[in-house]
């Protein structure tokens, strides 16, 4: 019989795993070599139950990695079932069709804790490697239409079979991933953050009983669902729908509908994304697990940002898709780029509650997981390099502020690369970096802005890839808000002439003089503009942020300056 | 006779110590700090300190102090207006920052707004590449049309931040100097004086809230000074930096930023001089006052340096004691969390209404009163009785919880303490276990008003073995300044590989800081024989982005014959430190050092103890106290009174020790003993 756990036991033992987590998540971004990792905190640790239940996420986890780890758990217990699971065993999965991951760099790990002979829990983490193989160094470009093509599928498989290393597979596994040095780096990073897990999940379990433990897994999840369901219920029970649509899809796919109804019952909610386009051949596919961590993520925000990460939130966030549509896609649908569909599910979600939930509403963000590549020979190594970066762009307007300009938006809060790391460390130069002028939508609260990068190779010739999305279509408004600025991609020649580029542009070669403006969309509006603050509006013009002519168009005699 | 003076400014109170180390006679005094003017509460109070203790002006020869106008200007948005000058195409880089938002879930969740609006950033054209090599010369025409612009914005100080001025100052110092020339009554912060490391946003963040900061710092600096010149005039004025040194006056007002954590600092410092005299070298500190506690460790007699803190949520890359904060208090608020789990802080009852048992019309339940309701703080109150305690309200306070949980209001009221510490060990945890130390190893110092309360708990949760309570736990702070040194820190940021090639450059610029090092001593007329140098290079695998700061013992001394390095031996130092970080290092890979760091210490001379006679009489009680040790049962402990206990005496649990600011408990089964500097050395029963 399991012992209850009172309210105070209960969250010192909750506060000891989520210290767990947080720990190894810090190990992990100092030791890990990616810059993926290190700078812009791709990764999450985890510890589940013996059931594969998530019970505690490092705090700055990635809303996108909730899924991967619960997919991961779900494909390992199918496939090797609790009896074959064993003490000394470490698992690695990547594969989004058949291990339950999200994209193939994620590379996902979980360790088996036993104690007196039988399964506790699993101590997780997930970190996307700088490349795993494929067409493309990066594993991210777009112009494919296979995952085969993305790079190495890696389904759950023992890298460590009863305390040993199986090397042959984990030779296979580096051959065939660019820059091995760098990913066994990461790998041992992965290792070690699982190991430290286990070392500390052991004090824990030295300090208090296994029953006492197992009752902390189960109680935190159940609290944390109930919690969730009372935030359901504060919104009205109704059906809420929306629809929105992607650019493109880089192979020729444009206006990418995605549809949602939302039912809301007392405590109960279910999203539905039937009438959502059938899976296309660009990357932008999205898993269903993705696609429900991302309505997760959403509903959290809007709800209560402080609920712990576990299970019990995606219990209570059903969500549903047509299989085979871009939110729910099956093999072998490419989905490197789901990032920027995974943005769009939460601008739709929010878009979908707004007339239930103003307060929490806010106008759609860019978007967007702006990217931008570089690749080259290094003209004074004559070493390749890679340089990778997503940009952030404006955030909605919401209910009593103006958007964040120039931030990372909702799943996304990776970090820039400092500038003077980025000329250290490739031959780039960067020429300017900065917000973009009239790109926050106006409103009684206005969008945020947009950045804008100007950047280069020095003395060689590179190859630029990118991937945009809210490059056609604006970020909306909401409750009468205008929308933000559009990004773009646009070449300039050493002559100084200017040529727009796709928005998921491949392959595109830059020489010595030339170089690329990336831009961020800005972020739609909230409320009417003919409501907004004279002062804010002062500022508007002081700073510098707008110009004269937008202020006047959207403010009228205000906005001006009479 | 000479006086050395510490004077440390809290929130509520400014706290003086005196000590004169012919005689070895020491005075504490206390009296109300006035926030509008905080010097007020310093010249007043040394005037009276003076009074009672018989000092002459003349016999002062040291005046430390550690301040919080810094701090307190940035908390209260209350610096001076601020212009930027910067690169061309960048004016943007302090308001994106690192493109993230404080909290990944949160919608409305902001960082603060830039400390300088648009409008006052403005770019000039010019542009140093990676190597330090100029790109983009600047032109005398640019610097001029940039002051005119810092002058028609009515700015009182100017931060110049340029790209990669850290390898090459020249830009920042030309456009600084004609900036002073032109613009005499404005500051000037340069980004290549301030912190000159690379990461551009967090030294331009660094250098602005310098720029920020010193218009009010150098009004109270020379208010102070003219203050001090009648009242103390051979006195040797030092500033407390949050590195835990001091600096000269003159350096604080152009260096403010330094001093904005100066206050744990001089508490690690504090603790560091009781632990050596206590004969212990590695301990964690454990300061905890009404609203929030600050861990620290120090091993072999030094506090860790970190080098990234956050100050008002801004990022500043600066040295300073490496103190972990965690909102847990006296005042801290107990409340049930949306999903039923019980919290403690950060939310705090503060000063006003205070704790319910304070009787100002608090009724939460927070941390004293559960105190309070366990009979582990007087009833008779603080400071000496001069503030009862009401503990029917404390009670009162507890009784809605304790109905909710089910529990009886002692054990609702122990599980409350319960969580306050489980919140301190995840702090303490932070700044050892994850990073290696094991805290077994460690005596924990516990002090301000409610360290010593929590502190057997905390250990107990640690597995530690000893706690100490320093003889006067309310005043480590001013204590910790009379035994500070003069310090700077200096650094140079380059990218080299660990290799054989890489040790003349190594060389060459350890032989530059060496020399800063040198003009600084002669500057601060350090005599030879008090010169310290410690030296740490900042390293990492070639392609790893966070380096480890690891320490070159024995490298450097003052003579100046040139260094040489040897690879092999860094490497290892590296490995050592990765190891112990992270649990595993790979002998093959390449290593890289980043960032030169070297710190110049001039020694002052410090109070010594005066020798004290040990007594083995047995200490009397002054009476006993019903006290909850666990939520279940009270027992009755004995009762002593601090300033009656002596060396050498010994006290077994269950006992309470009251004291003017604090309260100490000995749990049945552990054993107290008064050491020969009356610090409370108490040796837990087996560890659990």
């Amino acid at each position: 019989m399991k012992p209850t756990l009172d309210p105070i036991t209960l969250e010192i033992l909750f506060n000891g795993l989520r210290s767990i987590t947080d720990e190894t998540y810090i190990a992990l971004t100092r030791s890990a070599y990616s810059t993926n990792i290190k700078e812009r905190r791709d990764h999450s640790t985890a510890i589940c139950d013996a059931d594969g239940v998530l019970i505690v996420q490092a705090e700055n986890s990635l809303p996108i990695h909730l899924a991967s780890m619960i997919g991961l758990m779900d494909s390992l217990l199918a496939k090797f079932g609790r009896e074959n699971i064993h003490e000394g065993d470490l698992f690695v999965a990547n594969d989004p069709h058949v291990a339950g991951g999200t994209h193939l760099p994620d590379i996902n790990l979980a360790l088996p804790i036993f104690e007196a002979g039988e399964l506790v829990a699993f101590v997780c983490n997930i970190a996307h490697h700088a490349d795993v193989g494929g067409m493309v160094p990066g594993s991210m470009a777009g112009g494919m239409s296979e995952i085969y093509q993305e790079g190495l599928r890696i389904p759950v498989v023992r890298l460590f079979r009863q305390g040993e290393m199986q090397q042959d597979l984990f030779d296979l596994m580096l051959l065939n991933v660019r820059l091995p040095e760098e990913r066994l780096g990461d790998y041992y990073a992965q290792i070690a953050a699982c190991r430290l897990g286990e070392r500390r999940l052991r004090e824990m379990i030295g300090k208090y009983s296994i029953d006492q433990l197992r009752a902390a897994f189960d109680d935190i999840v159940s609290r944390t669902e109930q919690r969730m369901r009372d935030g359901v219920r504060t919104i009205p029970d109704g059906v809420y729908e929306f629809e929105d649509v992607m650019d493109d899809d880089g192979l020729g796919a444009v206006d990418i509908p995605i549809k949602l109804r939302i039912e809301i019952d007392g405590d109960s909610m279910h999203a539905d994304f039937s009438g959502t386009s059938p899976q296309v051949q660009g990357n932008i596919n999205v898993t269903m697990n993705a696609t429900q961590a991302a309505v997760a993520y959403c509903m959290k925000g809007m709800l209560d940002p402080d609920i712990p990460n576990n299970q019990g939130v995606l219990n209570v966030c059903e969500t549903s898709a047509p299989e085979g549509c871009l939110l729910n896609c099956v093999a072998p649908a490419p989905v490197a780029a789901r990032a920027h569909t995974s943005q769009r599910i939460v601008d739709v979600v929010i878009g979908a509650l707004a007339q239930a939930m103003p307060e929490a509403a806010v106008g759609a963000a860019n978007g967007a997981n702006t990217t931008a590549v570089f690749s080259g020979i290094d003209p004074a190594t004559g070493q390749g390099y890679l340089y990778l970066e997503t940009l952030g762009g404006g955030f909605g307007g919401r209910n009593d502020r103006d958007g964040t300009d120039g931030v990372q938006v909702h799943i996304t809060n990776t970090s820039n690369l400092p500038i003077e790391v980025i000329e250290t460390e490739y031959p780039l130069r960067v020429e300017s970096y900065g917000l973009i002028e009239d790109s926050g939508g106006a409103g009684r609260y206005r969008g945020g802005m947009g950045i804008r990068r100007v950047i280069g190779p020095i003395g060689h010739d590179c190859t630029f890839n990118g991937a945009g999305e809210r490059f056609r279509h604006e970020p909306w408004g909401i409750f009468g808000g205008q929308p933000g600025g559009r990004g773009r991609f646009v070449r300039v020649g050493a002559d100084g002439a200017e040529q727009g580029l796709d928005i998921k542009p491949a392959g595109v070669t830059l020489g010595a003089g030339e170089k690329v403006i990336v831009e961020s969309p800005g972020a739609g509006g909230y409320g009417n503009a003919a409501e907004r603050d004279a002062d804010a509006i002062a500022t508007d013009r002081a700073g510098g942020k707008f110009s004269a002519e937008f202020l006047s168009t959207y403010y009228g005699a205000i906005g001006s300056g009479e | 006779m000479v006086w050395f003076v510490g004077v440390d400014v809290g929130g509520t109170f400014t706290d003086f110590y005196a000590f004169d180390a012919e005689r070895g006679l020491e005075h504490v005094y206390k009296t109300p700090s006035t926030p509008a003017d905080p010097a007020d509460a310093i010249l007043n109070g040394l005037d009276s300190l003076c009074e009672i203790a018989a000092i002459a002006s003349d016999d002062i020869s040291r005046f430390a102090h550690g301040t919080t106008v810094a701090t307190n200007a940035l908390l209260q948005r209350k610096g001076a207006p601020v212009a930027l000058i910067t690169t061309e195409g960048f004016r943007d880089l302090l308001e994106i920052g690192r493109q993230i938002r404080p909290k990944l879930y949160d919608f409305k969740a902001d960082n603060p707004p830039p400390l300088v609006p648009r409008q006052n950033r403005f770019e000039i054209k010019e542009r140093v590449g990676s190597r330090g090599e100029v790109v983009v010369p600047l032109e005398e025409s640019t610097i001029a049309e940039a002051i005119d612009a810092v002058k028609q914005s009515g700015a009182e100080a100017c931060a110049v931040g340029l790209l990669f001025a850290f390898l090459n100052p020249e830009h920042e110092r030309r456009i600084g100097s004609a900036l002073r020339e032109a613009l005499p009554d404005v500051f000037v912060s340069l980004s290549s004086s301030v912190q000159p490391e690379f990461r551009e946003f967090e030294r331009l963040s660094t250098t602005a809230l310098n720029a920020y900061l010193q218009p009010i710092v150098t009004r109270y600096m020379d208010r102070l000074k003219d203050g001090l010149q009648p009242r103390a005039p051979n006195a040797a004025v030092g500033i407390n930096q949050s590195s835990g040194g001091l600096m000269s006056i003159e350096r604080a007002g152009e260096f403010p930023v330094r001093t904005a954590l100066s206050g744990p600092a001089a508490g690690a410092v504090g603790a560091m001089h009781t632990a050596a005299q206590a004969g212990r070298q590695n301990i964690i500190t454990l300061d905890m006052g009404g609203t929030s506690a600050d861990v620290c460790l120090v091993r072999d007699g030094a506090a860790g340096i970190g080098y990234d803190q956050k100050i008002a949520d801004f990022p500043v890359r600066l040295p300073m004691v490496d103190v972990n904060t965690v909102g847990a208090g006296g005042g801290s608020i107990a409340w049930f969390d949306r999903d039923g789990l019980m919290k403690v802080g950060p939310i705090s009852a503060g000063a006003v209404p205070g704790p319910a048992c304070y009787g100002q019309g608090g009724t939460e339940p927070t941390v004293s009163d559960a105190n309070l309701v366990l009979g582990r703080l007087s009833p008779a109150g603080l400071l000496g009785g001069a503030m009862a305690l009401d503990q029917k309200a404390a009670h009162a306070a507890f009784e809605p919880a304790a109905a909710q949980l089910g529990f009886s209001v002692e054990k609702a009221a122990h599980g409350v303490l319960g969580i306050v510490v489980s919140n301190m060990v995840r702090a303490i945890r932070a700044i050892s276990v994850e990073r290696g130390h094991d805290p077994r190893e460690f005596s924990l110092m516990a002090f301000g008003g409610a360290g010593p309360l929590h502190a057997i708990d905390v250990a107990h949760a640690l597995d530690m073995r000893e706690v100490i309570v320093p003889a006067s736990p309310g005043i480590l702070c001013a204590q910790g300044l009379v035994v500070s040194d003069l310090k700077e820190d200096f650094v140079v940021s380059a990218r080299i590989v660990a290799d054989m090639p890489g040790m003349a450059e190594t060389s060459r610029h350890v032989a530059t800081l060496m020399a800063e090092a040198e003009n600084w001593f002669a500057e601060e007329d350090v005599a030879p024989d008090r010169r310290d140098l410690q030296l740490s290079f900042d390293m990492r695998y070639v392609g790893q982005n966070y380096e480890l700061n690891v320490l070159l013992d024995g490298v450097v001394d003052t003579s100046s014959a040139p260094i040489a390095f040897d690879c092999e031996d860094l490497k290892q130092r590296f490995f050592t430190a990765h190891e112990m970080n992270y649990g595993y290092f790979n002998p093959d890979d390449a290593v890289e050092i980043v960032n030169f760091r070297l710190t110049a210490r001039g020694r002052l001379p410090r109070p010594t103890l005066t020798e004290t006679e040990m007594t083995q009489r047995a200490p009397d009680p002054v009476g006993s106290r019903t006290v909850y040790f666990d939520g279940d049962a009270a027992v009755d402990a004995a009762l002593f009174d601090r300033t009656q206990l002596l060396p050498g005496q010994e006290i077994a649990g269950p006992a309470v020790i009251d004291q003017l600011d604090s309260t100490t408990l000995v749990y049945p089964g552990d054993r107290a003993r008064v050491d020969r500097a009356h610090n409370l050395i108490i040796e837990l029963a087996d560890a659990t």
